[in-house]
């Protein structure tokens, strides 16, 4: 089977693959670069644990093919932490308690993140509403939505 | 779950795409967001030799006021369409619907095209090669029986665009490109009326444009859903109205959406529109919600929207 080269940036690092055409951004991500934060849950993208951040926008990296990122550039929550220093939505989860079981956490944490970056002062409202593009099945949404409210008001 | 092979290639235009098309003997599937596409190929519903990404085609992602019409690229993402201000002022409607269409993460990567032209679903459809092999093949996947009414003639799967209904009751109309030229009709009549095939596009055609008559209106779109979020409908309502008359589409039952006219509006013309659509809403037992609520509901939303579209979009 033909393979295609495919560049592009993973957290701030550039990398170049040969894909199969047929290779999910979620399999590149976790078997050739062991980002094991990127989780699949459905394999549908109803449920938002691949959630991985690009050129800005959340992305469910189980319905993307590989080889359509090309010259994209991706961020997993391995790339939030800067200089020794965790996300200010990472500290909030923890403060905030907003992590059960942890599958969904990422998944969140991203989208979150995306919601932060475009829009200075997001309201509960449109916190609910971004965060409902994400499943938790231990239902701890309350949580998760106080924690991005702290995270919000901290970067603002 | 693992996709089977296929090959990739990505077109820079239409021209390239249909070629593309030529040389696989049409054994391809067209990729814009893929929030449909995917799942279908993981579930083996489709198994495309290549896939033919239409992303880089550049013509297909604008949004331009021509004439008299709002002309919408196929690659627009709902997200984009949504927070457009025309679309906001003049179609309230088409707002409403793109809002409530799955989740805002992807609404940022399925596209407007791809969302008209989405499969339709059934609960007994959408599921694994395994799952589907064990209670026998359906008239949709090639079989010779209907797994949700015994006997039945016909396939009944459910078309979920949550946005054509509103496209239809604003009048739209598409653009098409194929290997047999382009072509332009009114929405509505790209629904063949069989499950089977649902949409009546010829081999290889591309839904490049959507072309929205620019004339402010007042509009209101109704979901049923269990969910607020991510669920597809499982029964769509979409009213447009212009100086005292509009349009009513009711999707989500059956391959193909109804579409009524409203004249003269008032209490006894929405209540005999709710009564005929109510009497040829035909849902059967395949969604997660029972027939009877459903086909009830569609009286419901549809009273529910125009009075709505009555009072706030002014």
């Amino acid at each position: 089977m033909k393979t295609t080269k495919v560049t592009f940036h993973v957290n701030d690092e550039k990398v170049t693959v040969q894909a199969r055409p047929y290779e999910t951004l979620l399999e590149t991500l976790r078997e050739r670069f062991d980002l094991t934060g990127v989780k699949e849950g459905c394999g549908m993208g109803a449920c938002g644990a691949c959630t991985v951040v690009m050129n800005g926008i959340p992305l469910r990296s189980c319905l993307v093919l590989t080889p359509e990122v090309n010259g994209a550039s991706i961020t997993t929550i391995e790339g939030l932490r800067k200089d020794g220093k965790l996300h200010p939505l990472q500290e909030a989860f923890m403060e905030k308690g907003a992590v059960q079981c942890g599958f969904c956490t990422s998944g969140m944490i991203l989208t979150a993140k995306a919601l932060l970056d475009r829009k200075k002062r997001p309201t509960k409202k449109d916190i609910i509403k971004t965060i409902s593009s994400n499943i938790c099945r231990c239902t701890g949404y309350k949580k998760i939505i106080e924690a991005v409210e702290e995270a919000g008001k901290k970067k603002a | 779950m693992i996709l089977p092979k296929f090959e990739y290639n990505k077109a820079e235009n239409i021209a390239k795409a249909i070629a593309f098309y030529e040389s696989y003997n049409g054994q391809v599937r067209y990729l814009a967001g893929g929030t449909d596409l995917i799942p279908l190929v993981k579930l083996r519903l489709s198994t495309p030799m290549a896939i033919i990404d239409l992303k880089g085609i550049e013509e297909l992602k604008t949004i331009s006021h021509q004439g008299r019409s709002l002309v919408v690229g196929a690659n627009v993402t709902l997200f984009e369409l949504k927070n457009n201000d025309m679309v906001r002022d003049y179609f309230p409607v088409l707002h409403e619907s793109l809002d409530k269409t799955s989740c805002e993460t992807l609404q940022m990567r399925g596209t407007i095209g791809g969302n008209i032209l989405q499969g339709t679903r059934c609960l007994l459809y959408n599921k694994s090669l395994e799952w589907r092999t064990a209670l026998g093949f359906c008239f949709k996947m090639g079989g010779e029986t209907c797994n949700v009414v015994p006997n039945a003639k016909a396939c009944f799967s459910n078309y979920c665009s949550d946005n054509a209904l509103s496209l239809i009751a604003l009048s739209a109309s598409v653009n098409l490109s194929g290997p047999q030229g382009n072509r332009e009709m009114k929405l509505e009549k790209i629904f063949s009326g069989d499950g089977r095939n649902p949409f009546t596009l010829m081999p290889g055609e591309i839904l490049t444009k959507i072309r929205i008559p620019m004339k402010r209106s007042k509009g209101a779109y109704e979901k049923l859903r269990v969910r607020g979020s991510i669920d597809y409908p499982l029964l769509g309502v979409a009213v447009s109205i212009k100086d005292n008359a509009g349009r009513v589409c009711v999707g989500g039952i059956g391959s193909t959406p109804l579409v009524y006219s409203l004249e003269n509006i008032n209490k006894d013309t929405f209540t005999n529109v709710a009564k005929k659509a109510y009497n040829n809403a035909r849902p059967v037992a395949n969604t997660a919600l029972s027939p009877g609520y459903r086909k009830k509901m569609v009286s419901v939303l549809i009273q529910r929207a125009i009075k709505r579209a009555l009072k706030e979009g002014k």
